[in-house]
Protein backbone atom coordinates (compact mmCIF):
# COMPACT_ATOMS: atom_id res chain seq x y z
CA UNK A 1 0.00 0.00 0.00
CA UNK A 2 1.04 3.35 -0.49
CA UNK A 3 2.40 5.79 2.37
CA UNK A 4 -1.28 8.21 1.60
CA UNK A 5 -3.49 5.32 1.52
CA UNK A 6 -2.02 4.33 4.68
CA UNK A 7 -2.19 7.34 6.19
CA UNK A 8 -5.59 8.10 5.12
CA UNK A 9 -6.38 4.61 6.35
CA UNK A 10 -5.63 4.89 10.05
CA UNK A 11 -8.04 8.01 10.14
CA UNK A 12 -10.41 5.79 10.49
CA UNK A 13 -8.78 4.07 13.58
CA UNK A 14 -9.76 7.64 15.27
CA UNK A 15 -12.21 7.32 18.31
CA UNK A 16 -15.54 9.08 17.02
CA UNK A 17 -15.38 12.78 18.56
CA UNK A 18 -17.89 13.70 21.56
CA UNK A 19 -20.96 14.88 21.44
CA UNK A 20 -20.93 16.57 24.68
CA UNK A 21 -20.22 19.89 22.65
CA UNK A 22 -22.57 19.95 20.16
CA UNK A 23 -25.34 19.02 22.49
CA UNK A 24 -24.02 21.56 25.01
CA UNK A 25 -24.14 24.22 22.14
CA UNK A 26 -27.58 22.82 21.26
CA UNK A 27 -29.40 23.73 24.51
CA UNK A 28 -27.54 26.71 24.96
CA UNK A 29 -29.28 28.07 21.66
CA UNK A 30 -32.80 27.34 22.98
CA UNK A 31 -34.18 30.45 25.13
CA UNK A 32 -35.46 28.58 28.10
CA UNK A 33 -33.06 26.27 28.51
CA UNK A 34 -32.36 25.01 32.31
CA UNK A 35 -28.80 24.78 34.22
CA UNK A 36 -29.97 21.34 35.31
CA UNK A 37 -30.32 20.48 31.51
CA UNK A 38 -26.90 21.74 30.66
CA UNK A 39 -25.05 19.87 33.76
CA UNK A 40 -27.53 16.40 32.62
CA UNK A 41 -25.50 16.48 29.33
CA UNK A 42 -22.16 17.00 30.65
CA UNK A 43 -22.47 14.72 33.37
CA UNK A 44 -22.70 12.27 30.77
CA UNK A 45 -19.04 12.38 29.90
CA UNK A 46 -17.34 11.69 33.54
CA UNK A 47 -13.95 12.49 31.88
CA UNK A 48 -15.10 15.79 30.68
CA UNK A 49 -16.96 16.65 33.90
CA UNK A 50 -13.48 16.17 35.55
CA UNK A 51 -11.47 18.20 33.60
CA UNK A 52 -14.42 21.03 33.01
CA UNK A 53 -14.12 20.70 37.26
CA UNK A 54 -10.20 21.55 36.82
CA UNK A 55 -10.36 24.16 34.28
CA UNK A 56 -13.45 26.39 36.08
CA UNK A 57 -11.60 26.57 38.59
CA UNK A 58 -7.92 27.64 37.55
CA UNK A 59 -6.82 30.86 37.42
CA UNK A 60 -7.64 31.67 33.60
CA UNK A 61 -10.92 31.56 34.54
CA UNK A 62 -10.42 32.86 37.45
CA UNK A 63 -12.93 31.84 40.11
CA UNK A 64 -13.29 33.55 43.55
CA UNK A 65 -14.23 30.59 45.42
CA UNK A 66 -13.71 26.98 44.44
CA UNK A 67 -15.82 25.57 42.08
CA UNK A 68 -17.06 22.05 43.26
CA UNK A 69 -20.02 20.55 41.10
CA UNK A 70 -20.79 20.82 37.39
CA UNK A 71 -24.08 22.77 37.97
CA UNK A 72 -22.08 25.42 39.99
CA UNK A 73 -19.53 25.56 36.90
CA UNK A 74 -21.96 25.60 34.26
CA UNK A 75 -23.59 28.69 36.05
CA UNK A 76 -20.12 30.71 36.83
CA UNK A 77 -18.11 29.98 33.71
CA UNK A 78 -20.85 31.42 31.66
CA UNK A 79 -22.03 30.07 27.87
CA UNK A 80 -18.85 30.87 25.45
CA UNK A 81 -15.98 29.75 28.07
CA UNK A 82 -18.43 26.62 29.38
CA UNK A 83 -18.52 25.67 25.57
CA UNK A 84 -14.56 26.49 25.25
CA UNK A 85 -13.94 24.43 28.57
CA UNK A 86 -15.90 21.41 26.80
CA UNK A 87 -14.07 21.36 23.58
CA UNK A 88 -10.68 21.66 25.59
CA UNK A 89 -11.80 18.79 27.33
CA UNK A 90 -13.27 16.97 24.66
CA UNK A 91 -9.73 17.05 22.38
CA UNK A 92 -7.31 16.66 25.04
CA UNK A 93 -7.97 12.73 24.74
CA UNK A 94 -6.90 12.30 21.49
CA UNK A 95 -3.65 14.17 22.32
CA UNK A 96 -2.42 12.48 25.13
CA UNK A 97 0.15 10.45 23.15
CA UNK A 98 1.21 13.30 21.46
CA UNK A 99 2.93 13.31 17.93
CA UNK A 100 6.16 11.44 18.55
CA UNK A 101 7.95 12.05 15.13
CA UNK A 102 7.53 15.93 15.89
CA UNK A 103 8.31 16.67 18.86
CA UNK A 104 10.40 15.50 21.50
CA UNK A 105 7.95 15.36 24.96
CA UNK A 106 4.12 14.16 25.20
CA UNK A 107 2.65 16.92 26.41
CA UNK A 108 4.24 19.65 23.17
CA UNK A 109 1.58 18.88 21.30
CA UNK A 110 -1.14 19.97 23.06
CA UNK A 111 0.81 22.95 24.79
CA UNK A 112 1.48 24.16 21.78
CA UNK A 113 -2.67 23.26 20.67
CA UNK A 114 -3.70 25.36 23.87
CA UNK A 115 -1.04 28.46 23.33
CA UNK A 116 -2.76 28.50 19.57
CA UNK A 117 -6.25 28.72 21.18
CA UNK A 118 -5.53 31.29 23.35
CA UNK A 119 -3.99 33.06 20.98
CA UNK A 120 -6.58 33.68 18.44
CA UNK A 121 -9.11 34.72 20.87
CA UNK A 122 -6.46 37.89 21.54
CA UNK A 123 -5.82 38.10 17.64
CA UNK A 124 -10.03 38.18 17.53
CA UNK A 125 -10.26 40.73 19.90
CA UNK A 126 -7.83 42.80 17.94
CA UNK A 127 -9.13 42.15 14.90
CA UNK A 128 -12.86 41.94 15.29
CA UNK A 129 -13.48 43.27 18.88
CA UNK A 130 -14.46 40.17 20.23
CA UNK A 131 -13.82 36.52 21.10
CA UNK A 132 -15.16 33.35 19.15
CA UNK A 133 -15.73 29.83 20.23
CA UNK A 134 -15.81 28.03 17.15
CA UNK A 135 -12.66 29.75 16.25
CA UNK A 136 -11.00 28.79 19.79
CA UNK A 137 -12.03 24.92 18.42
CA UNK A 138 -10.92 25.44 15.20
CA UNK A 139 -7.55 26.66 16.76
CA UNK A 140 -6.95 23.54 19.10
CA UNK A 141 -7.85 21.69 16.35
CA UNK A 142 -5.09 22.88 13.67
CA UNK A 143 -2.04 20.67 13.72
CA UNK A 144 -4.75 17.50 14.50
CA UNK A 145 -3.22 15.73 11.48
CA UNK A 146 0.37 15.42 13.30
CA UNK A 147 -1.63 12.64 15.92
CA UNK A 148 -1.48 10.97 12.76
CA UNK A 149 1.22 11.92 10.44
CA UNK A 150 4.20 11.43 13.82
CA UNK A 151 4.99 7.87 12.79
CA UNK A 152 4.88 8.70 9.36
CA UNK A 153 7.02 11.81 9.85
CA UNK A 154 9.25 9.72 11.94
CA UNK A 155 10.37 7.08 9.41
CA UNK A 156 10.97 9.69 6.74
CA UNK A 157 12.37 12.40 8.81
CA UNK A 158 15.94 12.51 6.94
CA UNK A 159 14.56 12.54 3.45
CA UNK A 160 11.99 15.66 4.65
CA UNK A 161 14.77 17.01 7.11
CA UNK A 162 17.16 17.25 3.38
CA UNK A 163 14.08 18.72 1.20
CA UNK A 164 14.03 21.26 3.78
CA UNK A 165 17.77 22.07 4.48
CA UNK A 166 18.26 22.18 0.52
CA UNK A 167 15.80 23.76 -1.60
CA UNK A 168 14.02 26.18 0.21
CA UNK A 169 10.86 23.86 0.48
CA UNK A 170 8.90 24.53 3.74
CA UNK A 171 8.21 22.06 5.83
CA UNK A 172 4.41 21.51 4.37
CA UNK A 173 5.52 20.97 1.11
CA UNK A 174 8.31 18.36 2.37
CA UNK A 175 5.85 16.67 3.42
CA UNK A 176 3.50 16.53 0.89
CA UNK A 177 6.34 15.25 -1.79
CA UNK A 178 7.88 12.43 0.91
CA UNK A 179 4.25 11.32 1.90
CA UNK A 180 1.84 12.80 -0.46
CA UNK A 181 -0.24 14.73 1.78
CA UNK A 182 0.24 16.89 4.93
CA UNK A 183 -0.75 17.51 8.20
CA UNK A 184 -2.83 20.81 7.35
CA UNK A 185 -5.18 18.77 5.06
CA UNK A 186 -4.97 15.57 7.13
CA UNK A 187 -6.28 17.62 9.71
CA UNK A 188 -8.83 18.72 7.72
CA UNK A 189 -9.74 15.11 6.69
CA UNK A 190 -10.22 14.02 10.52
CA UNK A 191 -12.51 17.22 11.25
CA UNK A 192 -14.53 15.86 8.09
CA UNK A 193 -14.58 12.37 9.70
CA UNK A 194 -15.46 13.97 13.05
CA UNK A 195 -18.44 16.10 11.38
CA UNK A 196 -16.97 19.57 12.40
CA UNK A 197 -18.53 22.11 10.69
CA UNK A 198 -16.94 23.27 7.16
CA UNK A 199 -15.29 26.17 8.55
CA UNK A 200 -13.15 24.71 10.97
CA UNK A 201 -12.40 22.03 8.38
CA UNK A 202 -10.97 24.85 5.83
CA UNK A 203 -8.88 26.77 9.10
CA UNK A 204 -7.24 23.80 9.72
CA UNK A 205 -6.52 22.56 6.53
CA UNK A 206 -5.64 26.02 5.08
CA UNK A 207 -3.43 26.80 8.02
CA UNK A 208 -0.55 27.39 7.16
CA UNK A 209 -1.86 28.46 3.50
CA UNK A 210 -4.51 30.68 4.06
CA UNK A 211 -3.78 32.44 0.80
CA UNK A 212 -4.89 29.72 -1.37
CA UNK A 213 -8.51 28.96 0.28
CA UNK A 214 -10.49 30.64 -2.64
CA UNK A 215 -13.28 31.38 -0.01
CA UNK A 216 -11.38 35.17 0.95
CA UNK A 217 -13.64 36.43 3.27
CA UNK A 218 -13.08 33.42 5.96
CA UNK A 219 -11.60 35.02 8.20
CA UNK A 220 -10.55 32.40 10.42
CA UNK A 221 -8.18 30.35 8.64
CA UNK A 222 -5.83 33.83 8.94
CA UNK A 223 -6.56 34.06 12.55
CA UNK A 224 -5.38 30.26 13.08
CA UNK A 225 -2.71 31.22 11.15
CA UNK A 226 -0.63 34.41 12.73
CA UNK A 227 -1.85 32.35 15.96
CA UNK A 228 0.05 28.94 14.90
CA UNK A 229 2.95 31.22 13.35
CA UNK A 230 3.34 33.63 16.62
CA UNK A 231 3.30 30.30 18.86
CA UNK A 232 5.95 28.42 16.91
CA UNK A 233 7.80 32.18 16.83
CA UNK A 234 7.86 31.86 20.42
CA UNK A 235 8.36 28.32 20.51
CA UNK A 236 5.72 27.61 22.70
CA UNK A 237 5.71 23.59 22.01
CA UNK A 238 8.21 24.03 18.70
CA UNK A 239 9.23 20.51 16.81
CA UNK A 240 11.21 19.26 14.10
CA UNK A 241 9.46 21.11 11.97
CA UNK A 242 10.76 24.33 13.70
CA UNK A 243 9.68 27.72 12.05
CA UNK A 244 9.92 26.27 8.48
CA UNK A 245 7.02 27.67 7.15
CA UNK A 246 6.55 30.31 4.62
CA UNK A 247 5.42 33.74 5.77
CA UNK A 248 2.36 34.73 3.91
CA UNK A 249 2.74 38.70 3.11
CA UNK A 250 -0.79 39.18 2.89
CA UNK A 251 -1.50 38.70 6.45
CA UNK A 252 -0.64 42.19 7.91
CA UNK A 253 -2.52 44.69 5.95
CA UNK A 254 -5.61 42.86 4.90
CA UNK A 255 -6.43 43.04 8.52
CA UNK A 256 -4.45 46.61 8.88
CA UNK A 257 -2.23 45.17 11.75
CA UNK A 258 1.06 46.90 12.53
CA UNK A 259 4.18 44.72 13.96
CA UNK A 260 3.34 46.37 17.09
CA UNK A 261 -0.13 44.84 17.49
CA UNK A 262 1.69 41.68 17.11
CA UNK A 263 4.41 42.33 19.42
CA UNK A 264 1.88 43.18 21.72
CA UNK A 265 -0.38 40.30 21.39
CA UNK A 266 3.51 38.35 22.70
CA UNK A 267 3.18 40.03 25.98
CA UNK A 268 -0.81 38.89 26.13
CA UNK A 269 0.04 35.62 25.30
CA UNK A 270 2.49 34.94 27.58
CA UNK A 271 0.15 36.09 30.58
CA UNK A 272 -2.33 34.23 29.64
CA UNK A 273 -0.30 31.50 29.42
CA UNK A 274 0.75 31.56 32.68
CA UNK A 275 -2.61 31.65 33.59
CA UNK A 276 -3.55 28.58 31.46
CA UNK A 277 -1.45 25.97 33.31
CA UNK A 278 -4.66 23.63 34.19
CA UNK A 279 -5.92 24.02 30.53
CA UNK A 280 -2.51 22.70 29.23
CA UNK A 281 -1.95 20.36 32.92
CA UNK A 282 -5.38 18.18 31.88
CA UNK A 283 -2.86 15.86 30.08
CA UNK B 1 23.55 18.60 39.83
CA UNK B 2 20.61 20.48 39.78
CA UNK B 3 18.90 21.81 36.44
CA UNK B 4 17.90 25.77 36.68
CA UNK B 5 15.19 25.67 34.10
CA UNK B 6 15.36 29.21 32.25
CA UNK B 7 11.64 30.45 31.15
CA UNK B 8 10.39 32.88 28.60
CA UNK B 9 11.07 36.32 29.83
CA UNK B 10 12.84 34.91 32.59
CA UNK B 11 16.98 35.25 34.29
CA UNK B 12 18.69 32.54 35.80
CA UNK B 13 22.27 33.66 37.59
CA UNK B 14 24.70 31.22 39.16
CA UNK B 15 27.83 30.39 41.16
CA UNK B 16 26.94 26.54 42.37
CA UNK B 17 29.26 24.26 40.29
CA UNK B 18 26.81 21.76 40.48
CA UNK B 19 24.34 24.08 38.43
CA UNK B 20 23.62 23.65 35.28
CA UNK B 21 21.47 26.17 33.69
CA UNK B 22 19.06 25.51 30.79
CA UNK B 23 16.40 27.20 28.46
CA UNK B 24 14.17 24.86 25.99
CA UNK B 25 12.22 26.28 22.76
CA UNK B 26 14.31 29.67 21.90
CA UNK B 27 12.24 30.08 18.67
CA UNK B 28 12.45 34.10 17.45
CA UNK B 29 13.33 34.76 21.40
CA UNK B 30 16.72 35.14 22.12
CA UNK B 31 19.16 33.62 24.99
CA UNK B 32 21.96 35.51 26.09
CA UNK B 33 24.65 33.43 28.09
CA UNK B 34 27.43 35.44 30.48
CA UNK B 35 29.66 33.61 31.66
CA UNK B 36 33.17 34.95 34.36
CA UNK B 37 35.76 32.11 34.20
CA UNK B 38 37.85 33.44 37.16
CA UNK B 39 34.74 33.55 39.55
CA UNK B 40 33.28 30.85 37.92
CA UNK B 41 29.45 32.96 37.86
CA UNK B 42 27.22 32.91 34.74
CA UNK B 43 23.75 33.60 33.66
CA UNK B 44 21.43 33.21 31.30
CA UNK B 45 18.73 35.86 29.61
CA UNK B 46 15.48 34.42 27.90
CA UNK B 47 14.09 37.44 26.24
CA UNK B 48 11.16 37.77 24.09
CA UNK B 49 11.27 40.79 22.59
CA UNK B 50 13.71 43.65 21.49
CA UNK B 51 12.42 47.08 22.94
CA UNK B 52 10.52 47.63 26.12
CA UNK B 53 9.12 51.26 24.61
CA UNK B 54 6.76 48.40 23.23
CA UNK B 55 4.67 48.49 26.79
CA UNK B 56 6.22 50.40 30.11
CA UNK B 57 4.81 49.00 32.33
CA UNK B 58 4.98 45.24 31.21
CA UNK B 59 8.75 45.94 31.29
CA UNK B 60 8.12 47.50 35.01
CA UNK B 61 6.86 44.07 36.45
CA UNK B 62 9.03 41.44 33.93
CA UNK B 63 11.89 43.17 32.56
CA UNK B 64 13.35 40.06 31.29
CA UNK B 65 10.74 39.99 28.23
CA UNK B 66 12.79 42.66 26.53
CA UNK B 67 16.49 43.22 25.13
CA UNK B 68 17.15 46.50 26.59
CA UNK B 69 15.73 45.73 29.85
CA UNK B 70 16.79 42.18 30.42
CA UNK B 71 20.57 42.11 29.44
CA UNK B 72 21.53 45.14 32.08
CA UNK B 73 19.70 43.04 34.37
CA UNK B 74 21.79 39.94 33.50
CA UNK B 75 25.21 42.09 33.61
CA UNK B 76 24.31 43.21 37.53
CA UNK B 77 22.84 40.27 38.59
CA UNK B 78 26.37 38.88 37.97
CA UNK B 79 27.97 41.19 39.43
CA UNK B 80 26.75 40.88 42.31
CA UNK B 81 28.45 37.63 42.72
CA UNK B 82 31.75 38.64 41.87
CA UNK B 83 31.83 38.75 38.21
CA UNK B 84 33.72 41.13 36.65
CA UNK B 85 32.60 43.06 32.91
CA UNK B 86 36.12 42.81 31.25
CA UNK B 87 36.84 38.75 31.82
CA UNK B 88 33.20 38.26 30.95
CA UNK B 89 32.63 35.40 27.96
CA UNK B 90 29.34 36.54 26.32
CA UNK B 91 27.19 34.22 23.37
CA UNK B 92 24.07 34.20 22.20
CA UNK B 93 21.43 31.79 20.68
CA UNK B 94 17.89 32.01 18.74
CA UNK B 95 16.64 34.81 16.71
CA UNK B 96 15.07 32.19 14.38
CA UNK B 97 12.42 33.23 11.62
CA UNK B 98 10.41 31.90 9.73
CA UNK B 99 10.44 31.07 5.70
CA UNK B 100 11.09 33.95 3.02
CA UNK B 101 11.31 36.35 6.09
CA UNK B 102 10.75 39.82 4.13
CA UNK B 103 9.54 42.95 5.96
CA UNK B 104 6.91 41.20 8.83
CA UNK B 105 7.17 38.85 11.15
CA UNK B 106 10.65 40.11 12.05
CA UNK B 107 11.13 39.20 15.25
CA UNK B 108 13.58 37.11 15.07
CA UNK B 109 15.93 39.50 12.92
CA UNK B 110 14.92 42.50 15.54
CA UNK B 111 15.76 40.69 18.33
CA UNK B 112 19.54 39.72 16.90
CA UNK B 113 19.84 43.76 15.84
CA UNK B 114 18.74 44.44 19.28
CA UNK B 115 21.10 42.80 21.02
CA UNK B 116 24.03 43.46 18.91
CA UNK B 117 23.12 47.56 19.28
CA UNK B 118 23.31 47.06 23.01
CA UNK B 119 26.66 45.31 23.31
CA UNK B 120 27.76 47.66 20.49
CA UNK B 121 27.05 50.57 22.55
CA UNK B 122 28.52 48.84 25.63
CA UNK B 123 31.86 48.02 24.41
CA UNK B 124 31.05 44.02 24.72
CA UNK B 125 31.98 41.51 22.01
CA UNK B 126 30.30 38.22 21.33
CA UNK B 127 32.42 35.71 21.60
CA UNK B 128 30.37 32.82 19.89
CA UNK B 129 26.64 32.88 18.22
CA UNK B 130 24.26 30.58 16.47
CA UNK B 131 21.56 32.66 15.63
CA UNK B 132 19.13 33.05 12.65
CA UNK B 133 17.84 30.30 10.41
CA UNK B 134 14.63 28.66 11.35
CA UNK B 135 14.83 26.31 13.40
CA UNK B 136 13.97 25.76 17.83
CA UNK B 137 17.32 25.71 20.12
CA UNK B 138 17.88 24.65 23.32
CA UNK B 139 20.60 26.11 25.26
CA UNK B 140 22.81 24.46 28.36
CA UNK B 141 25.54 26.81 30.35
CA UNK B 142 27.58 24.50 32.64
CA UNK B 143 28.41 26.51 35.41
CA UNK B 144 31.27 24.25 36.74
CA UNK B 145 33.35 24.78 33.28
CA UNK B 146 31.20 27.61 31.21
CA UNK B 147 30.74 25.45 28.43
CA UNK B 148 27.86 26.27 26.29
CA UNK B 149 25.76 23.57 24.37
CA UNK B 150 23.35 24.20 21.60
CA UNK B 151 20.73 21.72 20.65
CA UNK B 152 18.74 22.49 17.51
CA UNK B 153 15.19 20.45 17.18
CA UNK B 154 15.76 17.54 16.20
CA UNK B 155 19.30 17.56 16.05
CA UNK B 156 22.37 16.60 18.27
CA UNK B 157 23.93 18.42 21.26
CA UNK B 158 26.63 20.93 20.18
CA UNK B 159 29.25 22.78 22.05
CA UNK B 160 29.02 26.65 20.93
Amino acid sequence: MKIVDRILKSINTIPAFPETGNKVAQLLRKPDYSVNEVANVIKYDPSITANILKMANSAYFGPRHKITNINDAVVYLGQQNLLRAIQTAGVSKYYKKGASGYFDRVTDLWEHSVAVALMSQIISRKITGQEDTTLYTAALLHDVGKIIMGEFVRDSLTKIAELVSSKNISFLEAEEIILGINHADLGGKIATYWKFPAEIRDAISFHHRPDLLEKEEKTMPWIVYIADQFCLMLGVGGGVDGLSYRAVSEVLPKFNLRMKDLEMSMVLLSDDLNHAKELISII
Amino acid sequence: MSDLIVGISDIKVSNNPADVIITYALGSCIAIIVYDPLVKVGGLLHYMLPESALDQNKAGVNPEMFADTGIPILFKTCYKLGAEKKRMIVKAAGGASILDDTNFFRIGQKNIMAMRKIFWKNNVLIDKEDTGLNYNRTVRLEISTGKVFVRSSGGEMKEL
